[in-house]
């Protein structure tokens, strides 16, 4: 798939105020996700990133602000049509039993399926290409429990692709996957971005993973975010000390030239001493 | 039943013909068994315009060999009884000689209960597909959340007090509709969760179990034995007005069915990646939960609360076909027709002449079938 420069949609929040029913997590929040690029949103536990997501993905209602895709409010357009325009990738999702890759990543056709159209010669591309890009070719017949974790990501990755949204969310596409895995993933990701010109936003736990694979960093603490930009702007020892609460060395990294933070131990602590 | 009549030895031999239909019954699944295992994943694109679809041949062989069995098993039935018919002449009356001497045994009492065995079993399984797959628990039907006992209640209700027998049918089927309201109702808090509906719908069962046994101790028991015989479910007495309410039934059910099982595959993703790809999560639940109600409650209100159909038929043919699809759904449907019609021909001949509930046939499946699934399970882990 290769995205036209009109398809560059404008993902935009506005004063969000985002809650489960319970204490306000987000608080008037305004963000603007820059297009065509990989942004990565990172934060301590708990500071509301995975939350900000999914109101960006309208799988969270806000409770005040709104959600603009294009210039329209999110909740009034019929969810069918967002879906074919922003993907978005739950964190830990899990496959129902007995599910071939195929099957699966066949499912992330639905917004593009009619009652009478149910596999179209666009949906039989989508879904080869997305199988092919995530290198599964292999594996297509084989069930999706069967397969290891990372390979496990990537067809749940393959579905969000053959959803042919030009915005892809992705909450920690990376966790629980080993470091050769997130790195295969993260490069998948930013290939996609690249070559595709799709916009992708995801939460990422790994500040130096985020720093060395987005464009644009947004780093949030408390349901706020403290700082964004490029990743040169964002990762300093001042703002990882806002953010995290960590004294960090941050340097370069010798292989991508992007910063690297390098953690401090605690004050009071005597082992690096 | 009239078992008063019936030496004790003739009720424990079984009887050669009905032997020899169990025997073929039990290696056809075998035999489907090691069939879907050979059987390539391959699958078959059709396109028309902008119609559309991909159909697994796997699914389309099994739902053929399905059909195919199941006539020859309704070809069968015709001929065996108390009454044999050669099968010269039994085809003939059923098909096209609507007359002669066989006219009455062939099509008031066997075509009548045959077609009612295949198309009630047809909407049992079709039921039960939609609520393990709706909540991802093989564990779960219709029977299990209470359906067939809202049902129940009601007929019994109204075969206890005396009441016109003919309102029976209607009866159970606002029963079954009611409680499953009920138990969706009770089910709501911001959404409906699948384990909520579970334990819901358990209850309710619970509950209304001890409503029927209350009627039937409340009740003189002259009045309470057909009620009784009714909860065992059974296919005796199946008319061709029975027949037409169930084509009826199953001919709006099932496309609606067939419709939904697409949004069924979405769901089945989790209630996240479903929004996010675009599904309306509660309405289409709402939908799929009424739709495999009232086909349960169709069947119930037919041939009374025949249990372990729902449960066991979405599970063995899960076990052939694997994923959830609009075949898979078809397949299923067509099992469950099978199943009850070599259910009911069994509980006919199996202690020939007394003739059993086909629900006591299933029902003692049931039991092994548990075992089947827990030693599978454990070899699994």
């Amino acid at each position: 798939m290769q995205l036209e420069p009109e398809t560059l949609l404008p993902l935009k929040g506005f004063d969000l105020g985002l809650s489960y029913n319970g204490p306000k997590i987000v608080d008037g929040l305004s963000i603007d996700i820059p297009a065509g690029e990989v942004t990565a949103i990172v934060g301590p536990n708990g500071c509301g990133k995975s939350t900000l997501l999914k109101a960006l993905g309208r799988i969270l209602t806000p409770d005040s602000g709104i959600v603009l895709l294009d210039g329209e409010d999110l909740q009034l357009r019929p969810t069918k049509a967002i879906a074919r325009e922003v993907g978005l990738l739950p964190q830990n999702p899990q496959a129902p039993e007995a599910v071939t890759v195929s099957d699966l990543v066949r499912r992330g056709r639905y917004p593009h399926q009619r009652l009478f159209s149910q596999w179209s010669k666009n949906d039989e591309e989508a879904v080869e290409e997305a199988i092919v890009v995530t290198g599964l070719t292999e594996s297509a017949n084989r069930l999706v429990n069967e397969l290891s974790g990372g390979q496990r990501q990537r067809v749940w990755i393959a579905m969000v692709l053959a959803q042919e949204t030009p915005i892809m969310l992705l909450d920690e596409p990376t966790t629980h996957l080993d470091l050769a895995h997130q790195i295969e993933i993260l490069e998948l990701l930013k290939s996609l971005s690249e070559l595709q010109g799709r916009t992708v936003v995801m939460v990422l736990h790994d500040l130096n993973l985020a720093a060395r694979y987005a464009a644009n960093l947004i780093a949030m603490r408390n349901g706020e975010i403290r700082v964004s930009g490029p990743p040169w702007d964002v990762v300093s020892a001042a703002n990882v000390r806002n953010v995290f609460g960590l004294e960090s060395l941050v340097i370069d990294d010798p292989v991508t030239g992007s910063p690297l933070c390098i953690p401090l131990p605690p004050a009071g602590s005597q082992n690096f001493e | 039943m009239r078992c008063d009549t019936v030496s004790f030895s003739a009720v424990v031999t079984p009887v050669i013909p009905t032997l020899g239909v169990v025997i073929a019954a039990v290696l056809f699944t075998a035999a489907l068994l090691m069939f879907s295992e050979r059987l390539p994943l391959r699958s078959i694109t059709f396109r028309l315009g902008s119609i559309s679809g991909l159909v697994q041949t796997k699914v389309m062989c099994l739902g053929a060999g399905t059909a195919l069995i199941t006539a020859v098993l309704i070809g069968v039935g015709l001929m065996v009884g108390d009454y044999p018919v050669p099968a010269s002449r039994a085809l003939g009356t059923a098909l096209w000689d609507r007359s002669g001497e066989y006219d009455f045994v062939i099509n008031h009492l066997r075509f009548p209960r045959l077609v009612v065995a295949v198309l009630s079993g047809m909407c049992l399984a079709a039921s039960g597909f939609i609520f393990q797959s709706l909540i991802n628990n093989p564990l779960v039907s219709p029977d299990i959340i209470g359906i067939n006992s809202g049902a129940a209640v009601c007929a019994v209700a109204i075969l206890a007090i005396g009441g016109n027998v003919s309102y029976v049918p209607w009866a159970a089927f606002a029963g079954a509709v009611l409680t499953a309201g009920l138990v969706y109702v009770l089910s709501w808090k911001r959404g409906v969760e699948a384990t909520r509906i579970v334990l819901v719908g358990i209850g309710i069962n619970a509950l209304l179990g001890s409503v029927i046994t209350f009627i039937i101790v409340r009740y003189p028991i002259e009045q309470v034995v057909a009620a009784a015989r009714w909860q065992a479910g059974t296919l005796f007495g199946s008319s061709w007005d029975d027949v037409r309410i169930l084509a009826i039934g199953l001919s709006v059910l099932l496309p609606l069915a067939l419709v939904f099982t697409v949004r069924l595959r979405t769901l089945q993703l989790g209630d996240e990646v479903a929004v996010a790809l675009g599904s309306s999560v509660e309405p289409d639940r709402l939908a799929l939960l009424i739709v495999g109600s009232l086909l349960a409650a169709l069947a119930t209100s037919v041939i009374g609360p025949i249990g372990f159909v729902a449960l066991i038929v979405p599970q063995a043919a899960r076990m052939l076909v694997g994923t959830i699809s609009g075949g898979a759904l078809l397949f299923t449907s067509l099992f469950g027709g099978f199943f009850l019609l070599g259910a009911d021909l069994v509980a006919q001949r199996l202690f020939a002449p007394v003739m059993l509930p086909a629900g006591i046939i299933t029902a003692a499946m049931g039991g092994p079938y548990f075992l089947f699934l827990l030693a599978r399970y454990n070899s699994a882990t």
